[in-house]
């Protein structure tokens, strides 16, 4: 400061005037420039240090981008362990736009090592313009080893060419458990919009039917993400993180994959169309679970085909129908034991109490058959569930009226979902007087109740409402809850989930009712006159019901020999069981769609599944039989 | 011509020359970082202005030689080259980005829009020392200068460069004003110009400058396109911090999501990786150098002295100030170098041989009064 004032003095020799006019103006000049400064200074505080850490985000965001790492899905086993989906890695051959530098020369070698047109190449390229530039184009999925390793080794003339590694699904037992296991395929527009944005993006697969879909949160597992910084251009410069995608979780069922396999192909073999239930008694796991014509889930993967989702759909078997749930049957003559225990129970009828059967009903005016048209004379309860006669049962049916019948069916679950994680599970029907003055708005009329009572008219239920039923028999009324998970493990070995048996009902029924049913069911795969004395097993005392379902009506081809008959119009075939009769382990269900007979169609393959369970107790005792005949 | 005189070099100004070099020296440093990764082939910019910077100096050492008075004389031919070399960039000039504004002479472009500058400063100053009013200058007084002005500002409007054309108009208003004016004057001047300023909106603006006044109005409407510039360079600046990045750590920059970013946003990448902190040291450094301009005006020996000493700290001034709020998002991009710090050697070599005549201007402060200063 004192140096200025005393170069202001010293301006005595110099051309005062002249500047003085000036010099005070510069001031003037001081005075512009210090507020610009100051307001740019104050702005560099605004930006930096009030909203720095705002522009901080914009920069990261300008320049970091966030690629998806596909997750393994969780696997699906059997109750053993034994791996029944899978996964395996696809390789997709994609296309890096930033390195790519002659496109047109490196797809012109391409196109044929991948055997495509070079033009279904282009319109690939051309599709995906709208996609950010870092992110490759796919140009060919799934390819096979040849073909990776040949890119792989020729890898300088196919520059911006990468292999791509995506997980895929196998089927390890080809097609066990189809419906019930489901199928994957890309999530529809509209299951985005009321997905959770965090999970899922536009090409993810998602479970769209069976398992896959009702346990895809648990299948999913969590996708990995790969940090890229990318410049202006949109090219990636370098990777700065990566997180890992976390498997699913492993589903373990409760289906025995093996006697699952010995059932499907029992079915297949014929190409009988049906269901196949088995259940353990005392817990209520699901052993097998099978319905055929089943779909094919390789066909499934990287999206079917037309040719065969029209070839699947117009199927007059209807293989995209899970029978065990989705279908309900009449249960022909398999009704017959829950008929038998209301007449019990009301007292109607006793342990010794005959009926006799002509060979058929009258009622009013009209006349009932029984399916051995000679009548099969009198029989007790036991003597008329061994040779199924119909006659007793339009007679007991008719003294309990169809309220009490269906009374006694509830008791069962019958008409009723049971709960079990399948979908589209239908209800069956019990019908009663209500129902049908709300369904029809007409009465009741008592020749309904007679041919209800033989498991016939509007009565309907499914396979697994069979199975619980026969369940619930063995097991004197006590009804567990059918399931097929028996256990879920995260990735880290914790186990998650794991079955536990639960009681639906635990009445406990008369024991004196029971042991006539039980005797009657024993008698008719041991008995002389049983139904499905020919299915017996050695070794092994078996307790079950066969049943013929009418398919429908038609006075044309009453009367007619089976093979006349046309295939939709014969009846089903249908036996339940459960064994061993005397400390039930297991109750099985068999449906044959048009089988016409359940004796002879549906009890022989009951016949092989039950030896297939009990094998090593079969070995067994017939080993030491052998020993005792030669000792 | 050329005296040696012993009192030159006790009164030669260090200050000056620290603040220079230092703000020189951060430019070029600047300059290593905004430029890279450096291309392959020619040579890389931070050194070709390494070069200009030398030479500029080079040029200085000649220019402290003479007394600046003798500019009274040097101003005409240098003034009618500059017009000459105008004219010629439309000639031989190459055009580059839509404007005609360089001419290619092998080593380097020159651009004579910034010679120009300058000329007009001395010009100006020549003219309102030489011609003195005490009530202030009535327009007829003004005619020449405004004539002076606007034969270099229609040349360089038509190249088009609406931006160095309006710097010149800010030069003439800063000098003009800053000898007194007559109140009528600056009244009908003022008009006169509001006028022209809207028949020129209309007729005169090609779209992409109204678009670039229109983003400036509203930046943030238009991210990805003309405002994406100005958007961008305020993430530069902001996400430095307060201690920035660290040098070559710019990502902005780096990324190439600041764009021109060694020209006209070569701040951006200073306010980046050196944050608020090193923002403050760099400005205050640049505008003590400025407000020492204005001290060497105060105590410069003659009229002329103080107008150009003056004229060229709003030269250097106002083109910075515009630079800064440009890149601060304040003003729409209008192409306006900030002075020694952005990359270009006809702008590096006009702003220090304009430092070189301030150096002079404050070297003779105390010679005795030359005949050839006043005028009759």
């Amino acid at each position: 400061m004192k140096l200025f004032f005393k170069e202001v003095e010293e301006f005595s020799e110099r051309d005062e005037e002249a500047v003085d006019l000036l010099r005070r103006r510069l001031l003037g000049g001081a005075a512009v420039i210090l507020p610009f400064f100051s307001i740019i200074i104050a702005r560099l505080w605004s930006l930096q240090i009030l909203h720095g850490d705002d522009y901080q985000k914009h920069a990261y965001s300008n320049r970091v981008r966030v690629q998806e790492i596909a997750a393994p899905r969780g696997h699906i086993l059997d109750r053993l362990g034994r791996e029944v989906v899978t996964n395996r890695p696809s390789f997709n051959v994609v296309l890096m736009r930033e390195d790519s530098h002659n496109i047109e020369d490196v797809l012109k070698r391409l196109a044929p090592v991948l055997k495509e047109d070079i033009s279904v190449l282009w319109e690939r390229i051309r599709k995906a313009a709208g996609v950010p530039r870092y992110m490759p184009i796919t140009l060919q999925e799934d390819i096979d080893w040849q073909t990776l390793a040949y890119i792989e080794n020729h890898n300088q003339e196919f520059s911006g060419i990468r292999i791509e590694v995506k997980p895929v699904r196998v089927y390890e037992y080809q097609n066990l458990a189809s419906n019930t296991i489901g199928y994957l395929g890309v999530i529809s527009k509209r299951e985005l919009e009321t997905a959770d944005r965090e999970i899922y993006s536009g090409n993810d697969l998602i479970g769209k039917q069976g398992l896959e879909k009702l346990r895809e949160a648990d299948l999913r597992g969590g996708k990995g993400h790969r940090y890229i910084e990318v410049d202006a251009r949109g090219f990636e410069r370098k990777q700065l993180k990566q997180i890992d995608p976390l498997p699913g979780s492993q589903i373990y069922l409760t289906i025995d994959a093996e006697l699952q396999r010995v059932a499907e192909d029992l079915m297949n073999n014929d190409e009988r169309a049906g269901a196949v239930v088995a259940m353990e008694v005392k817990t209520g796991r699901l052993l097998t679970l099978a319905t055929t014509p089943s779909i094919v889930l390789e066909q499934f993967i990287g999206g079917i085909s037309h040719k065969n989702w029209n070839a699947l759909r117009d199927n007059p078997k209807h293989p995209l129908l899970n029978k065990i749930v989705q279908a309900a049957y009449p249960p022909g003559s398999t009704y017959k034991m829950i008929v038998g225990l209301a007449g019990l129970y009301k007292g109607l009828v006793d342990r010794d109490t005959k009926i006799y059967c002509p060979g058929y009903y009258s009622l009013g005016n009209k006349t009932y058959r029984c399916w051995k048209h000679s009548g099969h004379g009198a029989v007790n309860l036991e003597q008329a569930l061994e040779q199924s006669c119909d006659v007793y049962f339009y007679q007991v049916g008719q003294w309990l009226g169809v309220d009490t019948i269906a009374e006694f069916a509830q008791k069962f679950g019958l008409g009723e979902k049971t709960g079990v994680e399948m979908e589209h599970e239908k209800s069956g029907l019990i019908p009663t007087k209500k129902w049908k003055r709300q369904r029809y708005n007409e009465r009741w009329h008592e020749g309904e109740t007679v041919i209800v009572a033989i498991g016939q008219g509007y009565n309907l239920a499914t396979p697994i409402q069979l199975t619980v039923m026969t369940a619930a028999l063995a097991m004197n009324g006590r009804r567990m809850q059918p399931q097929l998970i028996e256990k879920v493990v995260d990735p880290s070995g914790e186990v998650v989930e794991t079955f536990s048996p639960v009681v639906v009902s635990d009445e406990e029924f008369d024991p004196r009712f029971m042991d006539i049913i039980h005797q009657g069911m024993v008698d008719v795969v041991h008995g002389k006159k049983g139904t499905a004395r020919k299915v017996a097993i050695d070794g092994l005392k078996v307790a079950g019901k066969t049943g013929t379902s009418q398919v429908v009506r038609v006075a044309k081809y009453r009367g007619l020999k089976d093979e006349d008959i046309p295939y939709h119009y014969r009846d089903h075939a249908l036996f339940t069981c459960y064994a061993p009769a005397d400390d039930p382990e297991i109750a099985l269900t068999v449906v044959v769609e048009h089988g016409l007979g359940g004796s002879s169609t549906a009890a022989p393959i009951a016949q092989v599944i039950l030896e297939k369970y009990f094998e090593e107790y079969l070995n067994e005792v017939r080993a030491s039989e052998e020993k005792e005949n030669n000792a | 011509m050329i005296r040696v005189d012993r009192r030159h070099f006790e009164n030669f100004d260090f200050v000056l020359l620290l603040l220079i070099l230092l703000v020189c020296g951060m430019a070029l440093f600047n300059l290593y970082s905004a430029s890279y990764p450096p291309k392959p082939y020619g040579t890389p910019p931070y050194l070709k202005q390494a070069y200009f910077f030398l030479m500029g100096a080079a040029c200085c050492l000649f220019i402290l030689s003479f007394d600046y008075n003798d500019l009274h004389i040097w101003n005409y031919p240098f003034y009618f080259s500059v017009v000459i070399l105008l004219l010629l960039s439309y000639v031989v000039g190459s055009k580059a980005g839509g404007a005609q504004r360089w001419i290619d002479l092998g080593f380097f472009n020159l651009q004579p829009s910034e010679p120009a500058k300058l000329m007009l400063v001395i010009s100006l100053a020549s003219y309102y020392s030489r011609k003195e009013v005490i009530d202030g200058y009535n327009l007829k007084q003004l005619i020449m200068p405004i004539l002076l002005t606007g034969l270099p500002f229609l040349l360089i409007l038509m190249q088009p460069d609406l931006g160095t054309a309006l710097m010149l108009g800010i030069i003439f208003v800063s000098m003009t004003l800053f000898v007194k004016v007559k109140f009528s004057t600056i009244a009908t001047l003022g008009s006169t110009a509001l006028a022209v300023v809207v028949i020129a909106w209309e007729k005169l603006l090609r779209p992409y400058q109204k678009q670039r006044i229109q983003t400036f109005l509203n930046p943030e409407q238009d991210v990805m396109g003309s405002g994406y510039q100005i958007f961008q360079s305020k993430i530069a600046v902001g996400s430095g911090g307060k201690f920035g990045k660290g040098y070559m750590e710019g990502t902005q920059g780096h990324l190439h999501f600041l764009p021109e970013r060694h020209t006209d946003f070569a701040f951006s990448v200073w306010g980046e990786e050196w944050g608020f902190v090193g923002c403050l040291f760099f400005l205050g450094c640049y505008f003590s150098m400025l407000l020492w301009g204005l001290y060497v005006a105060m105590n410069a020996r003659d009229r002329f002295g103080v107008l150009l000493a003056y004229g060229i700290v709003m030269l250097i001034f106002w083109q910075a100030v515009i630079n800064l709020l440009m890149i601060l998002g304040f003003l729409p991009v209008v192409g306006i170098p900030l002075p020694l710090v952005s990359y270009g050697g006809s702008s590096l070599l006009t702003t220090v041989a304009a430092l070189g005549i301030l150096m002079n201007v404050r070297m003779r402060r105390f010679q005795t009064h030359n005949p050839q200063a006043r005028s009759t």
